[in-house]
């Protein structure tokens, strides 16, 4: 109904146009800045129409257009210019470089541009070039520190590894609180596939991974960030108000390149890296393994005596990282005919990354198509499609990973000598074949996480100017994706595959996701001399659909022959998931002597996934900006500057089939039907977010200082928690719940400064400060406790929030204390000294969110010669060292070394009188080497390291422009990159920086909870770009 | 507006911009249409009756399993040998924090919950009278198992999803619940009225193919279960337990079976080899003592070697439960897993007796329902039908033996009818008198009927008698050999076992408040004893 709908939309368009015919004729110009300085790239265009040129390298340009049409030149960074066609056939244009950013042309919500002193909410524009300069394969890595309220996590140093970004903080409990991802304009999946969707991970079943053991990419990395021209991060409000209710956490924007008129041709670039570890796990060698039988270990537990003089070590920790070796290249061949009324750009590029862990690589090639035409006066027609080709391998993580292999490995032993001459796994303990953790070279040679992506992105669009007023522009996008894992447990690697003698998963997730949009766009109308309006109105249609098909295998009958034929018991699971939504919206722009602007959105969704008697839902948002330099001359001599406030509201939907559950065919004997997990909830309702935005930006000294100041506040109410449990009692054990509410703050500054600017030497910083807050403040059905099961992943510790808490607390079977205020004395066990542990999830203080961060850019130009370089702090913030936790209760901590001396812990006996004026202080001798329990029952609490800071050299880059015509290149560059070259923190494990779990868990998922991750590599690349 | 639109009307694409705007308003009423995706495809939302029971029915079988791990080591039955110290189930204890112990309060409420509550309305609207009865057997053995080893627990609010704090029933009332229940689920079975149909329950009714008359049994016998743990009430009416065990089972032929398909992890046995539950577990010395002679004077009974597990040297040994480990054993001493092998053995080896993949795990005997006769037919003073009970009940037992270690292939040998006829000729067994029969005969020969499987019903009998009774008919034990474990777990208080904490992640984390109401908090709970086995 509603396809036919669209379709004749479309047609009506198509047959209802014709030409306007009027007095037309050719201009010519130049643009320059500086005097003569030649401008290329400049975008000339007739105002309220979309037809358009760009400049060549020459700044020279051609147009054609009527006598009386207004022409604007507009380019990013310099104030825009507009002239009227009068008799003269050339126009000669000096464009000044923005002397305030406020005028500077930005592009905001659904593609359109403006200048920013409209914006009445905070947003920043990251460049194409700065990102794909760091040479990350998954642009999302390349992102912190460059936008203020950005937070990147990538999971691992592991190539291919999972990124999550969260703007301004977690404020969904259970759900995602990641970004919408837009490209040209519409939506952009960036899925990280949930283990759940294979077939190993059915519910109940004994060989799930739940997003511990394994990571798989977020779909983001199958962008080239070769391809971006810009990316603009939309925060606040303002995104949601006109992208809808999947960017109530914010819209990363991009805008992929274009072919320019002039600079057209050959590209080329290439970049050589290596990658080394960055500093290595230490264990302790002191004392030798808890006991022997014969040759064999009897665990790996390190409780045993001293290692005798002249033990043989081997330097297994070490000698298991290798130096990765990666390459990219980038073709291109891009144009633009001389009036711009074709452009086109291809890219083709080739991406191969190496890793410090073996068997562990990515590999991905893009092709990328973008081309435009001014069909006619009145239509502008536009395609692109990017294509890519994406296979990865990686380790397995966690438990089950090659990192705690290595550390459990005796250093008498040596590792690499993993197989016998048999060829199966060699054992060196006498525990049960799946009780033996594995070697970790046998783990990585012969487990596998493999994907292997195939993704096309293609985006048509049409552009109608039939009016001067108006356009009406539609896109229809297709973003679909195959995505084929194999994940493969060998049969003798420790735990569930023993058990199941070999576990082998297969599953494709076919994703296919259309969205239509039409937009109606109507140019600035003057009402009176000093008010003018415009406004656009629109709507969107969206179908997203994934269809995962799993096989899991079990019982190999070869152990080394990969593939679901070669085992001996399969089962497979399809989950095929559907949501669709409809929107309608409009804005108003209100601009008062170009001073004063109010913008009003309106938005309506239509959901799929609630109650149909519910499923439409209106919000409204007004943001306004008020440049009062500008309205103020006298304060304007001084400086320039813009007061912005902003409120909108936001509905969002549930997931697919949340409401009423479905039956499960069940794996039990004669199977048969039965309810999954999860209850029904027919009054589920969408959940509302209000925000609240306001700041200022101002620069001086003709802006070469500029500051942009924000403080915000979101609540987000009646807010959807996904599977928040309860008493069985129900009937079910999860439920998809209304009722929780979360309140974020926050404050946010950029600076921007250059200190220095002479002719062939200049100095630029961009510092971004955040500070942001997420409260619980209140739980569905006044639950203690709410959590995300995957994150419960090591020990008794998880992502827990109780009200009252943060939104990215930790929760555990945390030491028991006093209960008199301000003492929190540990209670110890009077019979055996040892202090005593909750049995329920308690709250302990811990709070992953830290108390600020900061990114600071300088970039420094001396001749031909660029520096630039992206510094990270971070202050506060806890970090759960579940790895240290895990070598401690091994006795392998070097913690561990002083376990021979006795101790009392300080705490209060639990005799009775710990609650009173007069508790008895604890006096028992404790010998942790003799009293086991010391360290095996050891809290995980003293793991969860508190308030760590960090300095991390993101990335630094130096680029020498070649003079002179190198290799007959228009253009030619040489760069050195560096990434992660240094981290200096208080954190005691490897990388503060990891994930316990993967991008696709929701709420504040296992971010800070580092266990079996590898670190982010440091790396050095090279290389060089000629254009032709 | 008006203005607008005539602006529209002027311009070359009106029809274009008219089409939109008719679009846009006509967007919600074309909407809903588009957007009615939100059935779940994966999965139907409702289903034919007789459907929901595969699920059910594998719980019913296999779910008192999975906390058997613990109650056996509660009743003795295995011990768990760890160096150096002794795991918490092994000293009366629990562990903190953990479901260990809740599988049959999740499978009562969530496999069952719902599911049987949607069945039961099915099978009433349609009249299957047969399914009727199947699913208020199903309820009722759901409140029977649960309140067994949980004492208190939610009856009357249970199954509500609009609750989010449930109030707990007492066990009396739990107990006068699933009579109730059985009594309906008798009179729904007796019925042949209606849409009762023999075929229909067959297609998913893997215990007894569809035989209403046989499910009918199976009612009475638990009918006769639950009567019989009433033995320290006033109320208890051994004639009334008796009439019931003669309206049950026969022979053999009629014990509750599920027959374990082996296809995947979750349909094969518990028990079995391949699922590999059992790795650890090791017999007591309490066990093998009934069995070998320590207690019956020498006669060693031919089912020890049937299912109990020797020592690599060939000799039958229990574990002594306040030793840490194996004690001074050495490792040809150490008795086997009860798969029979030293460590986690091959998967393709055979296993033994239940330890088999696909092994039919009883629900239900007739011996196990013979010895509750002779219970009841012993305290009413009816001394011969207590004798010929008690025999038959041994007898029907070896035979369950036989037939069990055939199932799956298992490695011990049958038992001959010579050597069954010895055993049962012994009169240190089988008194040739009947006023010789003792109380410890009956139950310590129950328990070994029940040993392995019947988890809830050994623990039931030992709590009745305190675990420590002593016969004055035998002036023995009732449970020869038994003794509570040395080194209770701390939080006993010195107090031994009545009860399992319900599920943690149920009611310790989302219903305090209901556990508060019935003292589910105190540290101690589990040794708190439970209405049924009070005087």
């Amino acid at each position: 109904m509603m396809k036919k709908r669209v379709l004749a939309l479309l047609m009506g368009t198509f047959l209802c146009a014709s030409p306007v015919l009027a007095q037309q004729k050719t201009v010519t110009g130049k643009v320059t800045r500086d005097g003569a300085v030649p401008l290329s790239g400049v975008s000339v265009v007739l105002r309220g129409s979309t037809q358009g040129t760009q400049t060549n390298t020459n700044g020279d340009y051609s147009i054609r257009a009527d006598v009386g049409q207004v022409v604007q030149f507009r380019l990013i960074g310099y104030v825009p210019i507009e002239r009227t066609i009068g008799a003269e056939n050339t126009i000669f244009v000096q464009l000044e470089k923005t002397a305030s950013s406020l005028n500077a042309v930005v592009v905001t919500a659904l593609g359109e541009t403006t200048q920013r002193r409209n914006l009445g909410t905070s947003q920043q524009t990251v460049q194409g070039a700065d990102i794909a300069q760091t040479g990350r394969e998954n642009f999302i890595n390349g992102l912190q520190g460059r936008v203020a309220g950005v937070e990147v996590i990538s999971t691992s140093g592991v190539p291919g590894a999972s990124s999550s970004i969260t703007i301004r903080g977690v404020s969904s409990i259970s759900g995602s609180n990641q970004p919408l991802m837009i490209i040209d304009g519409m939506p952009m999946d960036n899925k990280t596939l949930n283990s759940g969707a294979l077939a190993s991970d059915a519910p109940g079943s004994l060989t799930a991974f739940s997003n511990r053991g394994i990571d798989f990419s977020n779909r983001a990395i199958d962008i080239n960030p070769e391809d971006i021209e810009t990316l603009v991060v939309l925060k606040g409000p303002e995104a949601a108000a006109l992208y809808g209710i999947d960017a109530g956490n914010g819209a990363i924007v991009i805008t992929t390149k274009r072919g320019k008129p002039g600079t057209g041709g050959f590209e080329y670039s290439n970049r050589l890296r290596i990658d080394q570890t960055r500093g290595n796990p230490v264990v302790q060698n002191t004392y030798a393994p808890s006991g022997t039988t014969g040759d064999l270990l009897n665990a790996f537990s390190y409780f045993g005596a001293p290692y005798a003089a002249g033990t043989t070590f081997y330097d297994n920790v070490s000698g298991f990282f290798q130096t990765a070796q990666s390459q990219q290249h980038n073709l291109s061949f891009s144009g633009a005919t001389q009036d711009s009324r074709i452009n086109y750009r291809l890219a083709l590029a080739a991406n191969a990354q190496g890793s410090v862990i073996p068997e562990s690589d990515l590999n991905r090639i893009n092709l990328t198509g973008r081309t435009g035409a001014q069909v006619t006066r009145w239509l502008n027609a536009d395609l692109s499609a990017q294509y890519s080709v994406l296979e990865n391998d990686q380790a397995l993580k966690g438990t089950n990973g090659p990192l705690i292999g290595l550390l459990l490995w005796p250093q008498t032993d040596d590792a690499r000598d993993y197989l016998t001459p048999a060829g199966t796994r060699r054992r060196i303990t006498v525990l049960a074949s799946n009780s033996e953790t594995d070697n970790p070279y046998f783990s990585v040679n012969k487990n596998r996480v493999n994907a292997k992506t195939s993704r096309l992105i293609t985006n048509f669009g049409l552009t109608l100017t039939p009016v001067k007023w108006a356009s009406l522009k539609t896109n229809i996008q297709s973003d679909g994706y195959t995505d084929e894992k194999l994940i493969v447990r060998h049969p003798e690697s420790a735990g569930v595959p023993n058990d199941n003698n070999g576990i082998l998963d297969n599953a494709t997730d076919v994703v296919r996701n259309l969205t239509a949009q039409t937009l109606l766009t109507f140019n600035r109308k003057q009402l009176t001399k000093n008010i003018s309006v415009s406004g656009l109105g629109g709507n969107q249609i969206s179908d997203f659909r994934s269809n995962v098909s799993g096989l899991l295998g079990r019982d190999f009958l070869d152990p080394n022959f990969v593939s679901a034929n070669n085992t001996n018991v399969r089962t497979n699971r399809t989950i095929l998931t559907q949501r669709r939504l409809v929107s309608a919206y409009a804005q108003a722009v209100l601009n008062y002597h170009d001073y004063l602007y109010v913008t009003v959105t309106g938005r309506n969704d239509w959901t799929s996934t609630i109650p149909t008697e519910r499923n439409s839902f209106f919000y409204p948002g007004v943001t306004s900006s008020f440049v009062f330099t500008d309205a103020f001359p006298t304060i304007g001599k001084f400086m320039t500057g813009k007061l912005r406030a902003a409120y909108a509201e936001v509905g969002n939907d549930a997931r697919p089939y949340a409401y009423r559950p479905a039956l499960e065919f069940k794996t039990t004997s004669n199977g048969g039907y039965g309810y999954g997990f999860t209850g029904p909830n027919l009054a589920l309702r969408p959940e509302f977010a209000t925000s609240y935005e306001t700041g200022t930006e101002l620069g001086f000294f003709d802006d070469r200082i500029g500051l942009d100041l924000t403080v915000y506040r979101k609540e987000k109410t009646d807010q959807i928690v996904n599977d928040i449990r309860g008493s069985y009692g129900t009937g079910f054990i999860l439920f998809n719940l209304n009722g929780a509410a979360t309140r974020n703050e926050g404050f946010e500054a950029t600076l921007r400064a250059t200190p220095i600017e002479q002719r062939g030497f200049s100095w630029d910083v961009l510092a971004n400060f955040e500070r942001a807050r997420g409260t619980v403040l209140a739980l569905p059905n006044a639950l203690p406790e709410s959590y995300v099961s995957d994150t419960w992943l090591y020990g008794n510790v998880r992502n827990g929030v109780q009200p009252g808490l943060s939104t990215r607390a930790l929760t555990g079977l945390f030491y028991l204390r006093d209960t008199i205020a301000g003492s929190r004395k540990m209670l110890i066990d009077p019979t055996t000294g040892l202090p005593l542990r909750s049995t329920a999830f308690i709250d302990g203080g811990y709070d992953r969110q830290p108390d600020f961060t900061v990114g600071l850019t300088n970039t420094v130009r001396f001749r031909n010669l660029t520096m630039s370089a992206l510094l990270d702090f971070r202050k506060g913030g806890d970090v759960f060292n579940a790895t240290e936790h895990f070598l401690t209760s091994r006795g392998l901590s070097n913690r561990t070394l002083d376990r021979n001396t006795p101790r009392v812990i300080e705490g209060v006996l639990r005799d009775g009188r710990e609650n009173t004026a007069n508790p008895t202080p604890n006096n028992i001798v404790v010998v942790p080497a003799v009293q086991t329990g010391f360290y095996s029952g050891i809290s995980e609490e003293l793991f969860i390291e508190k308030d760590i800071n960090w300095v991390r050299l993101r990335d630094v880059t130096v680029r020498y422009t070649l003079p002179g015509r190198y290799f007959k290149a228009r253009d030619a560059s040489m760069y050195i990159t560096g990434t992660d070259l240094f981290v200096y923190s208080n954190y005691s494990g490897l990388d503060p920086i990891v994930n316990g779990n993967t991008a696709a868990v929701g709420g504040s998922g296992g971010a800070g909870i580092d266990f079996g991750n590898f670190p982010m590599p440091r790396g050095y690349a090279v290389g060089f770009k000629l254009g032709y | 507006m008006t203005s607008l639109t005539q602006r529209f009307a002027r311009t070359p694409m009106k029809r274009a911009l008219t089409a939109l705007f008719v679009g846009a308003l006509a967007l919600p009423a074309g909407c809903e249409d588009f957007l009615d995706v939100n059935t779940n495809p994966n999965g139907p939302e409702k289903v034919t009756a007789n459907l929901y029971l595969p699920p059910m029915l594998h719980a019913l079988a296999t779910t008192p399993q999975l906390d058997g791990r613990f109650i056996g080591r509660y009743t003795q039955q295995w011990y768990v040998p760890i160096a150096g110290a002794f795991t918490t189930w092994d000293r009366m204890g629990y562990d903190p924090s953990s479901d260990n112990g809740g599988q049959v309060w999740r499978d009562v409420y969530f496999v069952l919950g719902q599911n049987l509550v949607d069945m039961t309305e099915l099978a009433n609207a349609e009249e299957r009278w047969d399914l009727l009865g199947v699913a208020y057997l199903l309820k009722a053995w759901g409140w029977q198992s649960a309140t067994d080893i949980y004492g208190e627990i939610i009856v009357k609010e249970a199954i509500d999803q609009s609750k989010f704090s449930f109030n707990y029933d007492s066990q009396e009332y739990a107990y006068s619940e699933v009579q109730r229940l059985l009594n309906l689920a008798i009179e729904n079975l007796k019925r042949t009225d209606g849409a009762v149909n023999a075929a229909y329950l067959g297609r998913t009714d893997k215990v007894y193919n569809g035989d209403r008359t046989k499910w009918l049994k199976l009612a009475y016998g638990m009918l006769a279960l639950n009567l019989n743990h009433y033995t320290r009430k006033a109320l208890y009416r051994p004639a009334e337990v008796i009439a019931a065990v003669n309206q049950s089972f026969t022979s053999n032929a009629d014990d509750a079976l599920l027959a374990y398909p082996g296809t995947q992890n979750d349909d094969i046995n518990f028990l079995g080899r391949t699922r590999g539950n059992f790795n650890g577990y090791r017999q007591t010395r309490f066990v093998v003592g009934l069995m070998d002679g320590t207690v019956f004077e020498g006669a060693v009974d031919p089912r020890m070697s049937r299912m109990l597990s020797p020592a690599p040297d060939g000799v039958y040994r229990g574990l002594d439960i306040n030793v840490a480990n194996f004690g001074a054993l050495t490792t040809t001493q150490q008795p086997n897993n009860f798969y029979g092998y030293a460590l986690a053995g091959g998967l393709q080896l055979p296993g033994r007796y239940l330890w088999a993949d696909k092994v039919r795990m009883p629900i239900m005997t007739y011996a196990q329902l013979q010895f509750i006769k002779a219970e009841a037919a012993y305290r009413l003073g009816d001394l011969a039908t207590a004798l010929s009970a008690y025999r038959e009940g041994i007898s029907s037992h070896i035979d369950f033996v036989n037939a069990r270690n055939t199932d799956n292939a298992q490695s011990p040998l049958p038992i001959t009818a010579a050597e069954k006829a010895t055993f049962l000729a012994n009169t240190a067994i089988v008194p040739a008198a009947a006023s010789a029969l003792s109380l410890t005969q009956i139950m310590s020969q129950k328990y070994i009927a029940q040993w392995a499987w019947g988890h809830s019903e050994i623990w039931m009998d030992m709590r009745r008698y305190n675990y420590t009774d002593i016969d004055p008919k035998s002036g023995m034990q009732v449970f020869p050999g038994f003794a509570p474990p040395t080194l209770l777990f701390p939080d006993n208080g010195g107090k031994i076992v009545h009860r399992i904490r319900p599920r943690f992640n149920s009611e310790y984390v989302w219903n305090r408040p209901g556990l508060d109401a019935i003292g589910g908090l105190a540290l101690d709970y589990h040794t708190k004893p439970i209405w049924i086995t009070q005087p």
